[in-house]
């Protein structure tokens, strides 16, 4: 479903502090996936996430989601491909502080034009699954670290994009929410058969993902 | 989708609250400042012209042609009374005085002064311009030969309620005649002339001494709300001068538009502080939650959806502070319109250049719909800077920063 081929980005090019983020990268994520990116601080993980989510450029190479290559496109198709095909959970601070739990998951759904008796369902539905299905009137700054990333996870997951995009999700939790949102993902993976790409250097993202993609200095060097 | 912008909007711009709410009493402060200046300038100039009207000129006179330009008693309207009867009968005319008036010399034991003698039908004044108002000091009483005179011509006079004074003036023969008067009454007209120079005795005595027929007069003056009166009338008296208020007082014309230009003057200066206000607390507001706008393009979200999010926000600031602004505007503009501003700490400079002592200010609907367009427009305008810094801003730098 997605195919990186040759991909290559720099930062600050042609100049002395230049950076070779990622290095011939070839790569392909099937439908339906629990992968991560693993390796040391610095080697490109998440630049190579934000390639894939359309969030930043290359600089060489091309990458595919199904036909479409991410890497030509303008910004406002970009934008527009986030919003349709992708779903992302950042490491923190990513809901939107003046909506409750409830419009924050039905906030994507709404950007794409479903109606409010569909969101309101498919809400109910992921809210359950997530289990904060009892705090769905309540504004982001009220709830736990866990629950937070868990209402993330669920506005990421709610209008069924074809893959989401995690960096980093744990980095601000402890174990046992980090296990409980992994266990959580999974299921959601399984269950609606959403592929799901991790980048984190998390032992408990490792071990409970099922492809573990290694990258060291922008290049690939495990799969 | 319009709903959830709008409450994003909404609950944003109340977000911090103790932010908004300063922007807002700043808006509304200034804006109410404005309308109390505007009320007040706009009360003064009414109620200046009003005095001038209702105590000389009324909204339309009639003069002989040349008498505007030569004061002589020469050039005086002969048929005065039959035309005033016949105006009486015009039902848009409202109320008809003729005046006769003459110029002299006015003096006492020790002072003297040029002087403007005026014979007037106290009735008919009343009618026609409440004179009676004018009265400061004394009683309106011509019995005896009595006399009111303006207030600065007494000063200059140095003569109070009471004091005689002689008037001297070439009756119609040419030659020098004088009249012994008695100050009854000192009058307040706003109308510079009638104050520093006019002195008022009954019309049939004024006849009598300058010898003069007594159907004659040098003014008539009307009241009306016509706005067609006056080319009537100047087809109907071809041969005399037919002149409005302000083809009489073109001073007024003046005031009226340094009016206009000082008020648009206030007006721009305060909205260009709204302009700031706003636009300074949505750029602080902007840069609080760069992350969070990060976010939502980020996730999808467009940038016209934002940036419709931030001109309602601006918006609801503007128009929240315009709410405030305009309830404490009109408390304000009411209290000085019955109450008035006291000034008589400065009354005799602000008597002399024709002011009230006590200032009420005119309430109109035009201070509210023009603030309201201008508060507006402030407000659209005020967001450009901000989002700005929002189109150009990458995702992913805001999404790292600070986490
Ligand atoms: N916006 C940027 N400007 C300049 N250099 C950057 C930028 N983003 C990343 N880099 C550099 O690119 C390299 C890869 O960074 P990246 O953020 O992808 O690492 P990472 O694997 O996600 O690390 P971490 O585990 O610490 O999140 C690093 O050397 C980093 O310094
Ligand atoms: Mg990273």
């Amino acid at each position: 479903m997605i195919k990186i081929q040759n991909v290559n980005k720099y930062f600050y090019k042609g100049e002395s502090r230049e950076v070779h983020a990622l290095r011939d990268i070839n790569l392909e994520i099937k439908k339906g996936e629990f992968s991560l990116f693993n390796g040391p601080s610095g080697c490109g993980k998440t630049t190579l996430l934000n390639a894939i989510g359309a969030l930043d450029s290359v600089d060489s190479g091309e990458i595919y989601l199904g036909e479409t290559e991410i890497t030509g496109l303008n910004e406002d198709a970009r934008t527009s491909l986030r919003l349709n095909e992708m779903g992302f959970v950042f490491q923190a601070y990513n809901l939107v502080p003046v909506l409750n739990v409830e419009e924050n998951i039905g906030f994507i759904m709404k950007l794409r034009g479903f109606s409010d008796s569909e969101i309101k369902a498919r809400v109910q539905e992921v809210a359950s699954f997530l289990e904060i299905d009892t705090k769905l009137k309540s504004l982001p700054n009220t709830l736990s670290g866990g629950q937070q990333q868990r209402v993330a996870v669920a506005r990421a997951v709610a209008a069924k994009p074809k893959i989401i995009l995690a960096d980093e999700p744990t980095a601000n939790l402890d174990s046992k929410n980090s296990l409980k949102l992994m266990d959580m993902m999974r299921s959601l993976n399984e269950k609606e058969d959403i592929s799901i790409v991790f980048a984190s250097h998390d032992e408990l993202v490792i071990d409970n993902v099922r492809r573990v993609i290694k990258l060291k200095d922008g290049a690939l060097v495990e799969d | 989708m319009f709903k959830l912008i709008l409450k994003l909007a909404w609950n944003n711009a109340f977000l911090r609250l103790s932010r908004t709410l300063l922007v807002i009493i700043m808006i509304a402060v200034s804006m109410s400042m404005l309308l109390a200046i505007q009320g007040l300038f706009d009360g003064m100039a009414y109620n200046m012209s009003d005095k001038m009207l209702r105590s000389d000129s009324g909204e339309i006179s009639i003069y002989h042609k040349d008498y505007r330009l030569n004061k002589i008693i020469a050039n005086h309207v002969t048929d005065a009374k039959t035309i005033k009867a016949k105006l009486e009968q015009d039902s848009e005319v409202q109320a008809v005085v003729t005046r006769f008036s003459v110029d002299g010399l006015s003096a006492t034991a020790r002072k003297s002064s040029f002087a403007n003698i005026i014979g007037i039908n106290l009735e008919d004044e009343e009618k026609f311009g409440q004179f009676s108002d004018f009265l400061k000091k004394g009683t309106l009483d011509f019995k005896k030969r009595g006399a009111l005179i303006g207030g600065e011509l007494a000063k200059t006079l140095k003569v109070k309620v009471g004091s005689k004074l002689v008037f001297s003036t070439q009756d119609k023969n040419g030659d020098i005649n004088s009249i012994a008067l008695r100050i009854r009454g000192i009058l307040r007209t706003a109308n510079v002339k009638l104050d520093t120079s006019a002195i008022f005795i009954d019309a049939v005595r004024l006849d009598k001494f300058l010898g003069i027929d007594k159907n004659i007069a040098t003014q008539i003056a009307i009241r009306t709300q016509s706005s067609t009166l006056q080319d009537k009338l100047k087809k109907d008296y071809p041969n005399l001068s037919v002149k409005n208020f302000l083809e009489i007082n073109p001073m007024m014309q003046m005031m009226e538009d340094s009016m206009v230009i000082f008020n648009s003057m206030i007006f721009v200066i305060v909205m260009f502080v709204v302009f700031i206000g706003i636009l300074g607390v949505m750029y602080v507001s902007i840069l609080d939650r760069i992350r969070e706008f990060g976010i939502m393009r980020g996730i999808g979200m467009k940038y016209s959806h934002i940036r419709l999010q931030i001109i309602l926000e601006a918006l609801f600031v503007g128009l929240m502070g315009y709410l405030v602004g305009a309830l404490f505007g009109f408390s304000g503009l009411y209290y000085l319109e019955n109450v008035g501003l006291d000034l008589s700490a400065y009354a005799d400079a602000m008597e002399s250049f024709g002011y009230e002592t006590i200032l009420y200010a005119e309430i109109k609907l035009s201070y509210f719909t023009n603030t309201f367009y201008a508060i507006f427009t402030a407000s659209l305008l005020s967001v450009f800077l901000p989002l700005r810094k929002i189109k150009k801003m990458h995702p992913i730098d805001v999404i790292k920063a600070d986490t």
